[in-house]
């Protein structure tokens, strides 16, 4: 479960902004929470929407504690700017076809709740798992996807 | 839902593509599409836009997730742990009771002898070629060799530490140096002293056939320490020249001191 899960869950603890050391200790904490919540017999259905609402809970702490700390990205500052900055930097221009830029700098547009919507589904989720993890309602993420991918969309131009 | 005069909305072409629709609200989208060219190219965008989206997303974050390896073995010692403690915990009481202080006396000087006479077994390895391969390596040999990197660097960019896919050519000069070679090679894998992910190099200074120890001193042992290691570094709980250093003098010691145990934890 670990192998097949931990690459979308550090993925999506990225995608928030933190550092992949940040990340990766979440996911630990998050496997060791879910080894407590089955060592108690709690519910075992659907263990992988469970995961990433601990990993969604885990990450924003963290993100609001390293800016507290003044650390606003922690030891990796680069993902830091990867996430505020909406310009893409040189580097990312240079590897990145022009048109992967322009969804970029609109996806670091789109708000923060519309910006986890996408990458839950990205990495497979359905809309009543991206409600569960965000506890919004089923609407909500289906009407959240619909207006960002119409942004991405004319973004590229479609 | 759309019919034959309107046209879908960005939201229904996007939740039947995602199969969000009832069987009744599919039959009439797709009663709608076969008769609206417009509807049927909007939902061949979206389709691209996802392709895009999805490419843009494993473009940017694949790259910054570290080797599996590492992680995976240190979740599983900390499992362990945590099992371990739990366990403990519930049968401390009745311990006690069962066993006086003083009984407590003897048997913790019993299991202090046992746990030397382990350490002692677990550092005899087999002998090969005239040399003995140990799973603390030969310092001559293999005395570690870093980069020149700090926790920035090591916490941020990811790196394979898996030795088995260096050049054929390396992997023979390590072994022979050590004097394994041929069918002997099965009890060994190759491993870095000082792991890739905490700024060791493929010189083969910093490389030794690690034996498949019974005792549980091996590769897996080794990348939980290496895991937790490179996590209390980014953390900056410990620098990384302590953790270049306790890999290098004797990982076997460092592994017992940062998982507090005198045994590799095995997993459950």
């Amino acid at each position: 479960m670990f192998d097949q899960l931990r690459a979308p869950l550090l993925r999506y603890a990225l995608s928030i902004g933190l550092s992949s050391a940040d990340g990766e200790e979440i996911i630990q904490e998050a496997f060791l929470s879910l080894f407590q919540h089955l060592r108690q017999g709690r519910a075992r259905h659907n263990l992988r929407g469970w995961l990433f609402r601990v990993v969604h809970n885990l990450s924003l702490k963290r993100m609001s504690r390293n800016k507290r700390s003044g650390d606003v990205f922690g030891v990796a500052g680069s993902l830091a700017e990867f996430h505020l900055d909406s310009r893409p930097n040189p580097e990312e221009q240079a590897s990145f076809s022009q048109r992967q830029a322009r969804l970029l700098a609109v996806l670091r547009a789109l708000p923060a709740q519309d910006q986890h919507c996408l990458r839950l589904r990205a990495e497979g989720l359905r809309y009543r798992e991206i409600a569960e993890v965000l506890g919004m309602s089923l609407g909500s993420i289906s009407a959240s996807l619909a207006r960002s991918l119409a942004r991405l969309g004319r973004a590229d131009g479609r | 839902m759309g019919n034959a005069y309107t046209h879908l909305t960005d939201e229904e072409l996007l939740r039947f593509a995602d199969g969000e629709l009832s069987p009744r609200q599919i039959a009439g989208v797709n009663t709608h599409l076969t008769s609206c060219w417009d509807c049927r190219t909007r939902l061949r965008q979206l389709e691209d836009t996802i392709v895009d989206f999805v490419r843009v997303h494993h473009d940017t974050l694949d790259p910054q997730l570290p080797p599996v390896a590492g992680p995976r073995a240190l979740l599983k010692a900390r499992l362990t742990e945590s099992a371990v403690s739990a366990r403990q915990e519930s049968w401390l009481p009745s311990f006690q009771r069962a066993f006086p202080l003083r009984k407590l006396a003897y048997l913790g000087a019993l299991l202090l002898v046992a746990a030397l006479v382990t350490a002692i077994v677990s550092l005899s390895s087999p002998t090969t070629g005239g040399r003995t391969v140990r799973a603390i390596p030969d310092p001559r040999l293999t005395p570690g060799a870093t980069r020149p990197v700090n926790a920035n660097d090591v916490c941020t960019v990811s790196y394979s530490d898996d030795a088995r896919l260096l050049p054929a050519s390396i992997q023979h000069r390590v072994l022979q140096e050590y004097g394994v070679a041929g069918a002997q090679t099965q009890g060994y894998e190759l491993d870095y002293l000082i792991s890739p992910q905490l700024g060791g190099t493929d010189d083969i200074s910093n490389l030794w056939p690690e034996p498949d120890s019974a005792t549980g001193w091996n590769a897996d042992a080794k990348d939980a320490l290496e895991g937790r290691l490179h996590q209390l570094v980014c953390q900056g709980k410990i620098n990384l020249a302590t953790a270049q250093r306790d890999l290098a003098t004797d990982w076997i010691s460092a592994y017992k001191q940062y998982f507090h145990t005198d045994r590799p934890i095995q997993p459950l």
